[in-house]
């Protein structure tokens, strides 16, 4: 860091902190959710921790402002491509979600004829109507009720007490248009109770089974009481069949369902028919409109006369009706109200889908891919839960940055932080489990000192094999890391799992052994792990920009060949580089196992480390940097979640868009490093004897660009 | 009418740095045309605007009285126009023909469907053509300088440049593979094309162009006819001052010995022996100059006593205590500096600061590491001094020293080597690519320090130069040394010939006594 500021320093100075003032008072608005407050200080301090969530904050403008100064023009070219990369991210997101209209011609709906008037008939197939025999306020004897058949229909009718214990006895005839008796019954058997128990309970009702229709033609069920004619009771009478209804539809009587473009149908409904017969003079309202709220089927309905002449058509309702009508729930319903029906006949009902025009197709998409973005962009702002779940991913993060930062300071290409992170949280976890009764005082510092050794160790043994066998540093680093967390899944398997246990998983960590919590929110915390990280920030830099091993960190990076002339012990710096990024990841891997899960989960980690190369790499490799691109990170991940979580895209889908834009943001960052990388080349050459060949003027073909 | 000419050249840097002011330049077809300038003056970054790999900032070029806009070096190559760098732009691992048939067609398909036989007889017909000689199935990494430098400019007329650019070229020879080069240029221009030439040396100016164009301070001074100018003149027009290139060198007598060689022998790891049972010693207050053709052991002599390479037999003493064996870091600490023959190999980090660059050797102790942290002030005043002090020409010593000329950055070299208050100093070509003005300086310095006390051993393919400043000349021949003179008025550049070209050897006797 440039403490002499120079004009244009400053006018960087005030544009990260005009940006960062930006970014804390979004994340304050939005995570305490205060464009819902009446108060907004009121609900700030009515937050748990308050103090310390705001703390932060300000540390969060702190990186913001860091990541502006010290990358200057570079800190540009991030924003962009991270604007860019979500910017596709966004395209991609829209073409997965190019079907959302689809909603609108799929989904259960409902149609129902409503009227004042009486039905020319009463009863449809699958339906069952009831009455009262004998009640005082309108003292009927028998019960009439007509429906529409066609020739060939197997219908079965029930007539029966709707109160068993009432003593009703019942007696039904079917008669044709003329009055003849097609079939008649006075008793239920056992069969009928049986297969029609919802309706028949006893033998004194009356069953007609499959009687089959002789002609077309409007049918009376005239249903009596047997025996006693003065008995006052509720009777009901069922008209079954497996036929399609010739009047499907009655006024006022059920609704029928059905489902259009059901997903997954081979042959899905795309339109549907239903008759209905009606009375000359008859005033009728039809209603179709979604079952459901959340499946907004968008409908139309046509209605026809017989010889099949449109009478009436509606596409939505609008907002009175569906103010009046408690069964439309919204304007994409459709109705024709209050019909004057020209003669007695059958009518037709056509009910469709509207078909989909492409603004509606557009607007869809467009709406619905801005609900997914706004819950991938703000989402993890949208709670102090979920900030507190992106500040947590953040300390890992960035604790994993700083510690790649170190090593690739030093152009080693150690992968190792993700062993290490095993090794760490395995040694803090055993420590915090083992020695519960030790004051935390003394058993936190303990075990975050052991971390940090075992992982300084892990780094050290890659470091030794590159400096004095020159093994490469990826290969051994890989198979390191291989080896750390294979040993740390067979200890939590076959030590620490406790025998009851339905998973491999140690116990919980006893509260001594925790990483103390400094903000809580819902039982969710975030502990002096961010102290931690704060010091561990403060440490890297100074360790790279102002101690001399940082100074040979960097010139070995640099020029390795120059630091060998210049009396750099490389083969030691190497070591040291690569150990003490170890150990600044087995504290990453602490703060999993005591500040983050409170035990030793089976997979702590896949593949964080490399998460965190794309973090230093961003902040190119500047410890001041990392906390910023952390954050980032992080938060592109959180956001990611809540994205899969709350939008309308499968996870799968999320994954891609989530991969697609993170591979733009390290392809910016690689193509960054190589090119730094090539310059630094320039300088040195190959291994061979002829050094006097590479005697070269540098500034021709150097750097440019 | 002008082949190609540049008007109103603006070059500014991303840094701010104005490295082309208004700059004109018009070079006629078939001529040599040469561009001197100080280091710093702009001249690659004009070469490297010609050849597309830097825009300029406003200006305009024509080629052929065509405007033309050249974006990139393709679209420059397609024009015509040819550039050799001063760090080639070879596939080390791949042999000379397939470089050179890669140049054409630059992708990497061709790569995999590269016609070898094909490659080989093009090469062999074009090297006959020009004169230049190549062997071409050897790889690029197994060839001396001289022929890789030959691989460039074939490469270029491979792909049918008409104008050639040659930045520096010679900076890296020696005198007689600048003759060879000389010979080859001549007959390019028979052959009809133009060639830029980039050089320091005005004697090269002299001896090779047509025209000289003369660049100082980011713009063009002038251009004048080879025939109608002369050394002193053109150094004038360079550097606004008189430049003398005479020394001041007054006799002292030499002192106690500083470094004491041993039986020094060096077998590299295929065994054979590069460096043979070397003996000698240095004194205070004296230079110790080696002379010898490039490959004779000398590199290997200075890396050995450097402690960048491993010893095979011998000893070696800094004021009576043994170096040899422990790294880089024991010699330094036994006040032993080191300007190394290639700057870009270890001289310098270029994405490091200029700063940074300058304390190397330093940075763990005070002044610049005080209680454990470096002191920032201490390094930018260091280097604000060194600045200031070897005239380098940049405006913040916090730059990357990528940022600079490349003659900047051997001043920055030499800078920090001197400073570093040494009891020995082991310099490897120093003035490699420096302007006359700056190469003036340093010959200064050199003599300067070596009268105040200092031991330099000096290492350089410039003959003239290894005359001019040594007290003693001590001649390589094939990893031996084969004779040690006294620098007298009587010793000839023919008499240290023979010598170098193993045609003749000292006496033992004559030799120890030199010793
Ligand atoms: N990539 C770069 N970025 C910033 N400044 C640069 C860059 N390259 C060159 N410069 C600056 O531009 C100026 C001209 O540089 P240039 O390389 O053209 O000089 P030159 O005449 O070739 O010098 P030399 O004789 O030392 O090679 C110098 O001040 C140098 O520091
Ligand atoms: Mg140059």
């Amino acid at each position: 860091m440039n403490l002499h500021f120079s004009a244009s320093q400053w006018r960087l100075l005030i544009a990260g902190v005009a940006l960062a003032a930006l970014v804390i008072g979004l994340i304050v608005y939005q995570s305490f959710e205060l464009a819902e407050a009446d108060n907004m200080w009121d609900a700030i301090t009515g937050a748990p921790d308050w103090q310390n969530i705001l703390f932060v904050d300000a540390l969060i403008g702190v990186s913001v402002v860091l990541f502006i100064l010290e990358l200057r023009g570079d800190s540009m070219r991030i924003l962009l491509t991270v604007g860019m990369a979500l910017l596709f991210g966004f395209f991609m997101t829209a073409f997965f979600n190019l079907d959302a209209a689809d909603k609108f011609v799929r989904g259960n709906f409902e149609v129902r004829i409503l009227s004042d008037d009486d039905s020319p008939v009463d009863l449809s197939y699958e339906q069952d109507i009831s009455g009262a025999f004998n009640n005082p306020d309108d003292p009927i004897t028998e019960g009439r009720y007509s429906f529409l058949g066609a020739e060939g229909d197997k219908v079965t009718i029930l007539a029966y007490a709707i109160e068993p214990e009432s003593g009703l006895d019942m007696q039904v005839a079917l008669l044709d248009e003329s009055g003849a008796v097609v079939a008649e019954a006075t008793e239920a058997d056992r069969r009928v109770q049986k297969q029609y128990g919802d309706y028949v309970q006893s033998e004194t009702d009356a069953a007609m089974r499959d009687v089959v229709l002789p002609a077309d033609g409007l049918y009376t069920i005239l249903a009596q009481p047997e025996g006693d004619t003065e008995l006052q009771a509720e009777f009901g009478v069922a008209l079954l069949s497996d036929h399609d209804s010739a009047a499907g539809l009655i006024y006022n009587g059920q609704a029928v369902e059905d489902i259009f473009n059901r997903e997954g149908d081979t042959d899905p409904l795309k339109q549907v028919d239903y008759t209905f017969i009606g009375g000359e003079g008859d005033t009728v309202t039809l209603l179709a409109y979604a079952k459901r709220a959340n499946v907004p089927v968008d409908l139309e309905v046509i209605l026809y006369d017989e010889a099949g002449n449109k009478l009436a058509e509606n596409f939505d309702a609008n907002d009175e009706q569906v103010e009046a009508y408690e069964e439309l729930k919204s304007t994409r319903d459709s109705i024709i109200e209050s019909f004057v029906l020209p003669a007695t006949a059958s009518y037709r009902i056509h009910v469709q889908p509207q078909p989909l025009d492409l603004s509606t197709k557009l607007d869809e998409t467009l709406d619905e891919t801005v609900h997914a973005y706004d819950a991938f962009l703000l989402g993890p702002l949208s709670k102090l839960n979920r900030w507190m779940d992106w500040q947590r991913d953040a300390i890992t993060l960035i604790m994993l940055g700083l510690a790649i930062a170190i090593v690739f300071r030093a152009e080693q290409f150690s992968l190792g932080a993700e062993g290490q992170l095993y090794l760490g949280a395995l040694v803090a976890g055993v420590i915090g489990l083992s020695f519960g009764d030790v004051p935390r005082a003394l058993l936190v510092p303990i075990a975050l000192f052991s971390a940090a050794t075992v992982g300084f160790l892990w780094g050290l043994l890659p470091g030794a094999l590159k400096a004095y066998l020159d093994a490469n540093e990826l290969v051994s680093t890989l198979m390191l890391n291989t080896i750390a967390v294979k040993f740390y899944e067979m200890v939590i398997t076959d030590q620490l799992t406790p025998p009851d246990a339905g998973f491999s998983a140690s116990d919980w960590i006893p509260e001594n052994g925790l990483l103390a919590p400094v903000i809580t929110v819902e039982q969710n915390s975030i502990t002096i792990a961010i102290y931690i990280l704060i010091a561990l920030i403060l440490f890297s830099w100074l360790l790279i920009q102002r101690t001399p091993l940082g100074y040979e960190i960097r010139m070995i990076g640099a020029n390795i060949k120059f630091a060998d002339y210049g009396g750099v012990n490389t083969k030691r710096t190497i070591m040291l580089a690569m150990a003490i990024s170890g150990a600044v990841a087995g504290l990453a891997g602490a703060h999993l196992a005591l500040g983050v899960h409170r035990k030793l989960l089976l997979t702590i980690s896949i593949g964080l480390a490399f998460e965190g190369v794309v973090v230093a790499l961003l902040a190119r490799n500047n410890p001041l940097v990392v906390p910023f691109t952390g954050l980032l990170y992080a938060y592109l991940r959180a956001g990611a979640q809540i994205m899969e979580r709350e939008a309308n895209i499968s996870a799968e889908v999320v994954r891609i868009i989530q991969a697609v834009v993170i591979l733009l943001i390290t392809a910016e960052a690689l193509v960054t490093f190589f090119q730094q990388r090539q310059v630094r080349r320039r300088g040195s050459g190959g291994e061979s004897g002829d050094k006097q060949d590479r005697s070269l003027t540098p500034a021709e073909g150097g750097v440019h660009g | 009418m002008a082949l190609i000419e540049a008007t109103h050249i603006v070059k500014i840097y991303p840094n701010g740095v104005l490295a082309n002011d208004q700059v004109y330049l018009s070079v006629e077809k078939g001529e040599i045309h040469a561009l001197v300038g100080e280091n710093g003056a702009g001249k690659s970054t004009l070469m490297k605007i010609l050849y597309g790999l830097e825009h300029p900032t406003s200006g305009e070029i024509r080629l052929r009285d065509q405007l033309v806009e050249i974006h990139n070096p393709q679209v420059a190559i397609d024009m015509g126009i040819g550039m050799v760098h001063q760090n080639f732009m070879l596939v080390d691992s791949f042999t000379i023909a397939e470089n050179i048939a890669l140049g054409r067609e630059s992708t990497l398909a061709a790569g995999l469907t590269l016609d070898r036989q094909k490659a080989i007889r093009d090469t062999q017909e074009l090297s006959k053509q020009y004169g230049l000689f190549v062997e071409p199935n050897a790889r690029v990494e197994a060839v001396p300088v001289g022929m890789r430098q030959r691989v460039e400019i074939l490469k270029a007329l491979y792909r049918g440049a008409e104008i050639l650019i040659l930045d520096e070229p010679t900076a890296v020879l020696t005198p007689r593979e600048t003759q060879d080069l000389f010979t080859a240029v001549r007959n390019l221009v028979d052959e009809g094309k133009t060639v830029i030439f980039i050089t320091h040396k005005l004697r090269e100016v002299m001896e090779i162009s047509d025209r000289v164009t003369v660049m100082r301070d980011a713009r063009t001074v002038g251009t004048v006819n080879t025939a109608a100018t002369n050394e002193r003149e053109l150094a004038r027009m360079m550097v606004g001052r008189e430049v003398f290139m005479q020394v001041d060198k007054p006799p002292v007598e030499r002192g106690t010995p500083v470094l004491d060689v041993r039986g020094l022998t060096y077998v590299n790891e295929v065994g054979r022996t590069l460096l043979r049972d070397a003996s000698f010693t240095c004194y205070e207050a004296e230079i110790l100059g080696i002379a010898g053709v490039e490959g004779n052991g000398q590199t290997e002599l200075v890396e050995v006593l450097t402690g960048l390479r491993t010893a095979s037999a011998g000893e070696a003493y800094v004021d009576g205590t043994s170096v040899l064996g422990h790294g880089p870091r024991k010699i330094r600490e036994a006040h032993v500096a080191h300007i190394p023959e290639d700057r870009l190999t270890n001289g310098v980090a270029l994405t490091a600061s200029i700063g940074d660059n300058l304390i190397v050797d330093r940075y763990y102790h005070p002044p610049v590491t005080q209680m454990g942290i470096l002191d920032l002030n201490t390094i930018r005043a260091n280097s604000a001094d060194m600045i200031e002090q070897f005239n380098i020409l940049a405006p913040s010593g916090d730059l990357p020293v990528a940022s600079l000329s490349g003659g900047n950055m051997q001043k920055v070299v030499v800078a920090r080597e001197l400073s570093s208050d040494p009891r020995l100093l082991i310099a490897a070509q120093p003035t490699r690519g420096v302007d006359i003005g700056a190469i003036e300086y340093i010959h200064q310095q050199l003599v300067d320090q070596r009268t105040n006390g200092l031991a330099i051993l000096l290492i350089s393919a410039d003959l003239q130069e290894v005359m001019k400043l040594s007290d003693r000349i001590m001649v390589m021949y094939e990893g031996e040394i084969v004779a040690v003179l006294p620098n007298t008025p009587d010793l000839t550049e023919d008499k240290l010939g023979l010598y170098m070209l193993g045609a003749e050897r000292q006496p033992t006797a004559e030799m120890e006594q030199n010793r």
